[in-house]
């Protein structure tokens, strides 16, 4: 697989632009792969919202469309397949390739002073997996009897035979599988780059930190990834094949019988993991941009790495905390519960070293600032609230309910979604040649914080108020009834989050295509990526660079009063 | 899907895409705001749920005095130390001694604070409330089985001779009756998929597995009628999928009780066997 | 890749002529093929854990009173298994031994050897299902079958990736394109066809000896 020679600058569009093994196309695809589909994600999240506040009530603009059926109305096989496939596309098919499969793919080479991710076919081979993966996906919404309607978590025995009849699930499993398959590449990928390729003189510890947490998401991808790999191969075995493997005795015509717990576990061990492998590429990058940002050191780098580290190790090891409610022993049950508390600390420490970057610094508040400063808001929010998930005392009240959907949203999904701006504002110069509005990028940040946070901080209270997630219509039970205020509230938030996603569609295209070109080093920053020509040659580095000082080095009075950053392949003075 | 024309309203006009669909939003909104709002669960119902309730708003209190010193450390640099000309960060990378130790000395203070103090105190919930399933020799005692199946929850007393498989055992359906001040134990399992037993003024919550059963149990200290919802996503009736609780007097629960056991022995058929699903009590 | 130097991409000379493999390249193959067994060791791992938890709900182990794969063919299975692994490691070892020397019939021999007892492997696997379905159990009949079936159906699908990559190998040596300089993938090979080897161990201990 791996190719050690330099191949000539591909001419033919398809070898230029589609089946490239450029690391740098490869991340454009990734890129744009993520956003379509973080839109389709999107847009399903827009008619979830708009069923459980108009219950019933045809879907405006597009209902007709998508659902000839029923006149536009959603209904509750519909409902579920929206929110299932909702989850799952904003998993695997957007922050996925948005964040690991985009991020890393451009940052990692240009960041380490690479020429190209070591094994490139594995990395074209790993974007064509994913878009298999979303290819089968996509393709499962139009079979027969539907896709998949079991909750992205895809819990035995509803997604046997016994609960989900039809092709939608087994699909499902399948386009599970094959993203899986192509982070595992990726993981592999990113691993042996960052091990191997780093340019004389890039020793760990000056790595940027955007690499770092890049570099273990990777770790995590390759240990956990096969996991649920297995876990979906039983699946579709037992609901293909027939074998019962997740399928209890009680419910086969005879015979002895599987577990539906097993799935559970096997599921969680994975899909803990998965929460972090999407927070640590930007908690790398939220660590990077206050840096650079605020011109001064990433403050306590060495902490910081540390503390990501110990996540990662920690990760598999809270998992039981998804299953409070399934009927743990009590052993269990206060074990995960203590290790869930402990796996805070590393996150505490991650905290006090962002608002320490930031005090005392020179705040230059641009998009990707902003964005940085908008993921310690938001994670901070999802964070502490996880206190009370992690607490079995009231997660057995808050569990399914719609806290747990806030708690997890402004976690993995805004926290990851916000560095992903931010990293797409930050690194758009160098990718496409161009700059972005900062102007729209302003306004885009502003027009999602407030109703992305009053979003989640009303699920937050519908939670406590105790209305269950998933459910088609809260009108229906009357104890429900008097929350549907907190819907109707929720949803006209989530539209106005919505809305403000055109600008950035609109800023995206308007500058990729027509934005003002950009210089070689728009944001004075040192990092290797900064120092090579917009937009990048072929091969990145005509000459392998050596690097001769850390990535934060800011605001260093060696540097003397004209300038406060220096290239890492500079000597610092002195 | 026949549920559907239940809740689409009847109005024409709704069903057109451009003209219907705001109004409906107004509409809906206005009605949402004219209902009885609330913003909570309510008066907690079992004892459980005051501990509930006290848990809760200590976490509350933690994790908001947190969050305050969060966006003012966020907010204090964005007005103060903007960038401007002539000034300049200071430079720091935070790797002295003294900077590890500060690091150590606030995530240990945090780590206390924030969560052992909740652990201590969810400990001993746990371990008075929560795990201490009442013995079933217990007389005082009420036990349960309850079998969950799409879409609805099949519950089953041991009725009036305190034995489950017995003519007289008392089954119903989305309806249980349970007596005040007395702790009810569950014996909770599946048919089909994966149930929850959500009992929400009880601040009590399970899942029912197939294949296998779980233990649960409450202490209903007010009498009146409670919900019962299905937690667990288990099909596309799973919001349809509710009960209701009646926790009653003593006295008028042994009435109660003394007549659905009467009821259940005359109708008892003995060859239905679908009807007998009764299992082993389980502890 | 290129990985150090100057290069000159818009230079006269032609730029996609294959250089001979460098230790650093070697390595660079060897990190990546361990990475991707440490994942899938992972994967069977959780097949095996499911295996051992599910087990546990199967009162009497091996069941009593139902056919039951045959232990013997089992047995010559894993010894014909581990003989194929012992000659595709010698094959492969045999090219660095070569390396500078030219010759190469030592390891066609040896590497036919192995992957003919590879293919005698899937063979006998094959003997293992076609006894057990004649006797009337297929992977719906119970959770025992359920667990032999799905987790030898999951280790063949690598048995035959594994023998495919084998013939890859050899054809390639055969074209020149690997060979004592360029062995990266010939090694790889060889380690992933011992992985699978040390898989169907653990699932022979699991069905047949614990």
């Amino acid at each position: 697989m791996s190719s050690d020679h330099i191949h000539p600058e591909p001419t033919t569009f398809l070898r230029k632009h589609v089946f490239s093994i450029d690391h740098k196309v490869i991340a454009k695809q990734f890129l744009w792969f993520g956003l379509i589909w973080l839109g389709i994600g999107g847009i399903m999240a827009m008619m979830l919202r708009w069923q459980l506040a108009n219950p019933g009530v045809p879907v405006p603009l597009i209902g007709g469309l998508l659902f000839p059926r029923t006149g536009g109305v959603i209904d509750p096989a519909t409902y579920n397949t929206l929110f299932t496939m909702h989850g799952t596309i904003m998993i695997f098919l957007g922050l996925t390739p948005a964040m690991i499969g985009a991020l890393g793919n451009w940052c990692i080479p240009l960041m380490i002073g690479a020429r190209d991710m070591i094994f490139p076919t594995l990395n074209m081979l790993s974007f064509w997996a994913m878009f298999l993966g979303g290819a089968v996906g996509f393709y499962s919404l139009f079979v027969p009897l539907g896709a998949t309607e079991v909750g992205w978590t895809g819990y035995p025995t509803l997604s046997t035979t016994v609960g989900a009849v039809g092709q939608g699930e087994t699909l499902w499993a399948i386009a599970v599988f094959l993203i899986g398959a192509s982070s595992i590449m990726g993981g592999i990928n990113y691993i042996t780059t960052v091990i191997r390729l780093r340019c004389p003189g890039m020793t760990w510890m000056r790595m940027p930190l955007t690499v770092w947490g890049l570099f273990l998401t990777s770790i995590l991808n390759v240990l956990f990834i096969p996991v649920i790999g297995s876990a979906m191969i039983i699946l579709v075995l037992d609901r293909v094949f027939g074998t019962s493997f997740y399928v209890p005795a009680s419910i086969m015509s005879g015979g002895t019988g599987g577990d539906p717990i097993l799935y559970q576990h096997l599921f969680w061990i994975f899909g803990h993991p998965e929460v972090y492998i999407l927070i640590l590429p930007a908690w790398g990058v939220v660590c990077d941009l206050l840096s650079f940002f605020a011109r001064k050191p990433a403050f306590g780098y060495r902490t910081s790495v540390g503390a990501m580290v110990v996540v990662t190790v920690l990760s598999a090891l809270v998992y039981g905390h998804h299953m409070f409610t399934t009927g743990l022993s009590a052993m269990l049950g206060e074990s995960f519960m203590l290790l869930t508390m402990i796996i805070s600390v590393p996150a505490e420490i991650l905290f006090f070293n962002w608002l320490h970057t930031l005090w005392k610094g020179s705040l230059r508040l641009t998009t990707p600032m902003l964005f940085a400063m908008g993921v310690i808001f938001v994670f901070g929010l999802g964070g502490l609230t996880g206190i009370y998930c992690a607490t079995i005392g009231t997660d057995i009240f808050l569990h399914d309910t719609y806290f747990i959907v806030g708690h997890f949203h402004l976690t993995m999904a805004a926290s990851a979604l916000f560095g992903t701006f931010g990293a797409i504002y930050f690194w758009f110069p160098k990718m496409f040649g161009r700059m972005m509005s900062e102007r729209l990028g302003k306004l885009h940040f502003w027009l999602s914080f407030f109703p992305l946070v009053l979003v989640f901080c009303i699920m937050f209270i519908s939670g406590y108020a105790g209305m269950p997630r998933r459910y088609y219509d809260h009108t229906s039970a009357e104890y429900l009834r008097p929350l549907q205020h907190l819907n109707v509230a929720t949803t006209v938030s989530a539209f106005l989050l919505g809305v403000a996603q055109f600008i950035f569609v609109f800023n995206f295209i308007k500058s990729r295509w027509w934005g003002k070109t950009a210089p070689q080093n728009p944001w004075d920053v040192g990092t290797v990526d900064w120092t090579i020509a917009t937009p990048v040659p072929h091969y990145n580095f005509k000459t392998i660079p050596v690097v001769r000082c850390g990535p934060h080095e800011f605001s260093n009075p060696v540097l003397g009063p004209d300038t406060d950053w220096i290239y890492q392949t500079e000597e610092l003075p002195g | 899907m026949s549920m559907l024309s239940t809740s689409t309203p009847s109005f024409a006009f709704l069903r057109s895409r451009w003209l219907g669909c705001p109004l409906a939003l107004m509409l809906t909104s206005t009605w949402a705001l004219a209902q009885d709002k609330r913003w909570g669960p309510g008066e907690p119902a079992s004892d459980y749920g005051y501990r509930f309730g006290e848990l809760f708003w200590l976490i509350t209190t933690l994790v908001s005095v947190a969050f305050a010193l969060v966006v003012v450390l966020l907010i204090v640099p964005m007005l103060r130390d903007r960038a401007r000309p002539g000034h300049r960060a200071s430079f720091d990378h935070g790797k002295s001694l003294h900077d590890k130790r500060l690091t150590a000395v606030i995530s240990i203070i945090t780590f206390i604070v924030l969560d052992a103090w909740v652990l201590v105190i969810a400990m001993k919930d746990l371990r008075e409330a929560y795990w201490a399933i009442p013995a079933a020799k217990d007389p005082q005692t009420y036990k349960v089985e309850v079998l969950a199946q799409q879409w609805a929850w099949s519950f089953r007393a041991a009725g009036v001779d305190g034995e489950f498989g017995t003519p007289d055992d008392i089954l119903t359906t989305n309806e249980l009756v349970v007596p005040k001040d007395r702790p009810v134990s569950f014996n909770l399992t599946s048919k089909d998929v994966i149930h929850s037993l959500f009992l929400p003024e009880m601040r009590m919550k399970k899942d029912l597995n197939p294949g296998a059963i779980n233990l649960a149990w409450f202490k209903p200290v007010v009498e009146g009628e409670f919900s019962i919802l299905c937690a667990e996503l288990c099909g596309f009736a799973h919001y349809q999928m509710f009960g209701k609780l009646r926790v009653l007097e003593q006295g008028q629960f042994n009435e109660w009780e003394a007549e659905a056991s009467q009821l259940a022995s005359t109708a008892f058929d003995a060859d239905d066997t679908e009807g007998h699903w009764a299992w082993d009590w389980q502890e | 890749m290129n990985t150090t130097g100057v290069i000159e991409l818009h230079g006269d000379g032609p730029v996609n002529q294959a250089p001979p493999e460098t230790g650093r390249d070697r390595v660079n193959a060897t990190l990546g093929m361990i990475l991707f067994i440490g994942s899938w060791t992972m994967a069977f791992g959780t097949l095996f854990l499911s295996f051992l938890v599910l087990r546990d709900k199967i009162a009497v182990w091996p069941p009593a009173g139902i056919a039951l794969p045959s232990a013997p063919i089992a047995g010559l299975a894993t010894l014909v298994l581990a003989a194929s692994s012992v000659f595709v490691e010698r094959g492969s070892r045999s090219l660095s031994l070569d390396a500078g020397s030219g010759r190469k019939a030592s390891f066609s021999a040896l590497w036919i050897t192995g992957m003919l007892l590879g293919l005698g492997f899937a063979l006998l696997q094959a003997w293992l299902w076609y006894d057990l379905i004649l006797a009337g159990r297929t992977q719906t009949s119970g959770l025992y079958e359920s667990l032999f079936f799905g987790l030898t159906w999951v280790h063949a699908a690598h048995v035959v990736v594994g023998l495919f990559l084998l013939v890859w190998a050899l054809v390639g040596s055969k074209l020149g394109r690997y060979g004592p300089e360029r062995r990266s993938f010939v090694s790889n090979a060889a380690l992933f066809w011992h992985f699978v080897g040390i898989v169907w161990l653990f699932l022979f201990l699991g069905f047949f000896v614990f």
